[in-house]
């Protein structure tokens, strides 16, 4: 039997990495030239090869250093794949490209996993999608914050300047239920086949939960949906962004009454939207270029105005257990790039 | 220990040399205030309102403002030429959110590497960011003015009072030798 590990010399380990600066606030995983080199060995990519630039603040990560870092969220090296696709999947987001890693919102990425991948590596497809408790889903969002933190530099109170940022920044990574899902794959609408294993992200500001689980009429179960989308609090802009994250049921129910995902899309662009009045009340009735800002005049009060200018700005995903009707509504920080890539192929 | 443990930042090189900073004029007399409105809610009649101070009380003869698109990042190279050429200072901001304060004071630190006095303008809640990125431009202690937080709610002569009280600290930037 191998003996146990030395605990004293673990803790030595986990504390002179705080001592860098390191962690995200949890303990962190060692990273060895050993450990590290069995990632590199999932990759074709050149170690120095740059993954990923951030010209604002001089910075770039290497293959290498998303290596180390993944190996430091605790990921196992053969995820490092996917950690590698999920980081490819943000950098074509401009938000993340941007200041979104800066910003005052604080964004959190969210990472969606299709294809066989999800089985390979023992990614949760059911209940708790949003998590925690699974380590490939926990592993590979804590690895892309550890990235930010340490390769761009990106440090809370420093260049990070969240105002409150939110719950789970570095921790949503999705893989979607396909088999309980009627709809065809989401990375199917980032533009890849069916069946391949593929990689997603966006930016959120935050989630929100649709609890519908008494009716069995899909229109109201869209007006509810409709109803969170369309808050006041999110409207920054003149157009917004916002996915949602069905589960099982919903989407099921959606798609028996005949719903495409298509057709669910169309139906959100219709219904999402406030009335001048509601928007006047909140202080964001007036537009001044596409910034909302507070404008005394009541002259559109009685205007609906729509909210969500194309499908693509309402990504649909389907995710979590068939135990209840209840969805999430995501909001996402600028918009979804709308596009998949595959796991272990360079982009 | 058999491996040392490996460091994930990728940082080993530091930055020895200052960039340049431009030579200070005396005074603004005669001379083009650049404005770079970097599109944050205020900050165009901010600018240029002390613009229009700049003319009014030091003899400035005039302005050019010009809007950042992308407030999140550094302002174009050729912006940046356009500018250089055509003004004889520059002040930029305001500086209101996480990434634009901190690309405020990049933008600074490339006019004076262009030539140009600058005075980038920051809110008061985003000092550490704004030098952090000075030290990573390599300009450790890079001097910029503030004005207090928040910008974005004030009213139009609110406004306008802020471009006053902050005038004094953009004409020490712009013609205080260091």
């Amino acid at each position: 039997m191998t003996p146990a590990p030395d605990p004293e010399e673990a803790q030595a380990a986990i504390e002179y990495c705080y001592a860098q600066g390191w962690s995200d606030g949890l303990p962190l995983v060692p990273a060895s030239q050993p450990l590290v080199a069995k990632f590199l060995a999932t990759t074709s990519k050149d170690p120095d090869e740059v993954i990923g630039e951030l010209e604002q603040v001089g910075r770039n990560c290497t293959v290498y250093l998303a290596a180390i870092n993944a190996a430091m969220a605790g990921c196992l090296p053969e995820y490092f794949p996917v950690v590698l696709a999920a980081f490819d999947a943000l950098m074509r987001e401009r938000a993340a490209r941007g200041g979104g890693w800066q910003s005052t919102s604080g964004p959190a990425p969210m990472i969606v996993v299709n294809g066989p991948v999800r089985h390979e590596l023992g990614f949760n497809t059911q209940g708790g999608a949003f998590g925690p408790g699974f380590r490939p889903n926990a592993t590979v969002a804590r690895a892309i914050g550890l990235i930010v933190r340490n390769a761009f530099g990106i440090r809370p109170h420093v260049l990070e300047q969240a105002t409150q940022g939110l719950p789970g920044r570095w921790s949503i990574c999705l893989a979607e239920n396909e088999e309980e899902s009627p709809w065809p794959p989401f990375a199917v609408d980032g533009g890849l086949q069916p069946g391949t294993s593929a990689v997603s992200a966006t930016l959120l500001r935050t989630c929100e939960f649709v609890d519908n689980r008494h009716t069995p009429d899909p229109g109201q179960v869209l007006w509810d949906v409709a109803d969170t989308i369309s808050r006041t609090g999110s409207l920054i802009f003149r157009d917004t962004s916002a996915g949602v994250v069905f589960c099982p049921e919903h989407a099921q129910m959606l798609a028996d009454a005949g719903f495409s995902k298509q057709d669910v899309q169309a139906w959100l662009i219709e219904h999402c939207g406030r009335t001048g009045a509601d928007l006047r009340r909140a202080g964001k009735n007036g537009l001044r270029g596409i910034a909302r800002f507070a404008d005394a005049d009541t002259s559109q009060d009685d205007t609906f105005s729509r909210i969500l200018p194309s499908p693509r700005h309402i990504p649909i995903v389907v995710a979590g257990a068939r135990n209840a009707a209840i969805s999430m509504v995501v909001r996402i920080f600028g918009e979804w790039s709308g596009t998949a890539g595959p796991v272990g192929v360079s982009s | 220990m058999p491996y040392p443990i490996l460091d994930p930042t990728g940082t080993t090189a530091t930055r020895t040399t200052r960039p340049p900073r431009a030579r200070r004029r005396r005074d603004l007399r005669g001379a083009t205030v650049g404005l770079l409105v970097n599109t944050k809610q205020n900050a165009a009649p901010f600018l240029d309102e002390v613009g229009r101070l700049l003319i009014a009380k030091h003899g400035a003869t005039g302005t050019m403002a010009r809007t950042k698109v992308n407030f999140a990042a550094p302002a174009p190279d050729d912006l940046v030429k356009e500018m250089t050429t055509g003004c004889d200072v520059i002040i930029t901001g305001i500086g209101d959110c996480g990434s634009c304060s901190a690309s405020a004071v990049a933008d600074g630190i490339a006019f004076e590497a262009a030539g140009l006095p600058a005075a980038a303008i920051c809110s008061d809640a985003f000092r550490v960011t704004a030098d952090a990125m000075a030290e990573l431009r390599g300009a450790p202690g890079y001097r910029y003015a503030t004005t207090p937080h928040p910008v974005a709610v004030l009213t139009a002569d609110q406004v306008k009072e802020r471009a006053a009280r902050v005038l004094d600290d953009v004409m020490n930037l712009l013609t205080e030798p260091e």
